[in-house]
């Protein structure tokens, strides 16, 4: 429990999950309860596109020093996992929906 | 100190349930309908039962049976147990019906009248019933008008939501009827062999 999934310092973007309570979530909720949480993780490097080619060029030329503008694609979640649900010390449900991964992308 | 502080046979049986994908799906399946509250109801009850159906058709009984038949030490777990069918929403109604009168609408419907059925059979405390069959039974009234549940934390007797007020010439019908959910020894044997790993084969 607890225990990192693995993280390769070159791999591509891909789905790690880790096995949590609930309460380490730190969303206020108080139970007993555990999850599998998956998240995103890796790098975008190999997916670069003529867009972000041209974002690094206009950057370094200066031409959009007032925008904030990403110059990289980022690993994130492209599809949820299932909704979770559990019973709180107060005998209460809740449900958490989009709280997981299900798939990554370079987006 | 809370309810549910200390660690239990139920609360183990929700954690495993939250981390087999095919048992967390199918429980905040019926989780959500039984939870949500409409305009002037607590919530949709229909729904809610057919979800309870399907967490029970689709869902491993290691899983569901895990959560419905745990055996408990205390009332932190009796009643993480007997919450796990949301009884707010799928059990309890605003006026309790006379047993025969609900066992009158139960044969209207064809799921509710064949889960009765299989359950009066197998759950026959005197012709040696199997445990499995019993328990699949007594599950599968579960989101049907005859949804039973656990009615209190003492003990594991169940009935559906009704009682044998006003019944006139047929209260010794109502009470027999009743019974039978109340103090059922092979429901009761077949609830305590789950819950203590025993027979295990069966399952």
């Amino acid at each position: 429990k607890g225990r990192r999934g693995q993280k390769g310092k070159n791999r591509g973007c891909v789905l790690t999950e880790i096995h949590l309570n609930v309460t380490d979530l730190d969303l206020g909720y108080e139970t007993k309860e555990e999850l599998i949480f998956r998240y995103c993780s890796g790098s975008c490097d190999a997916s670069e596109t003529t867009y972000d080619k041209i974002l690094k060029n206009l950057t370094k030329k200066k031409k959009l020093v007032n925008d904030k503008v990403r110059q990289q694609a980022c690993c994130r979640p492209t599809a949820y996992d299932d909704d979770l649900s559990f019973l709180d010390d107060n005998l209460v449900y809740h449900i958490l929906k989009k709280h997981s991964a299900k798939k990554c992308g370079c987006v | 100190e809370t309810a549910l502080s200390k660690g239990n046979n139920c609360l183990d049986a929700a954690k495993a349930c939250n981390l087999n994908d095919t048992c967390k799906k199918f429980r905040s399946a019926y989780i959500t309908p039984c939870t949500s509250s409409t305009s002037n109801e607590i919530c949709n009850k229909r729904k809610c039962h057919k979800a309870l159906r399907q967490f029970f058709d689709k869902v491993p009984p290691k899983h569901s049976y895990g959560m419905l038949f745990c055996s408990c030490r205390d009332i932190a777990c009796t009643e993480r147990r007997r919450q796990t069918i949301v009884p707010v929403c799928s059990y309890e109604d605003k006026e309790k019906p006379n047993c025969l009168n609900l066992q009158d609408s139960c044969k209207t419907n064809y799921i509710c009248r064949s889960r009765l059925a299989d359950f009066f059979t197998n759950c026959q405390p005197e012709s040696r019933s199997n445990y499995a069959d019993c328990l699949l039974a007594y599950s599968g009234l579960i989101g049907t008008v005859m949804t039973p549940n656990y009615i209190d934390s003492n003990s594991l007797s169940v009935a559906p939501w009704c009682d044998c007020s006003n019944s006139g010439n047929d209260l010794e019908e109502c009470r027999k009827f009743l019974n039978f959910f109340q103090n059922n020894t092979c429901l009761k044997n077949a609830i305590q062999a789950f819950g203590n790993g025993t027979d295990v084969n069966v399952w």
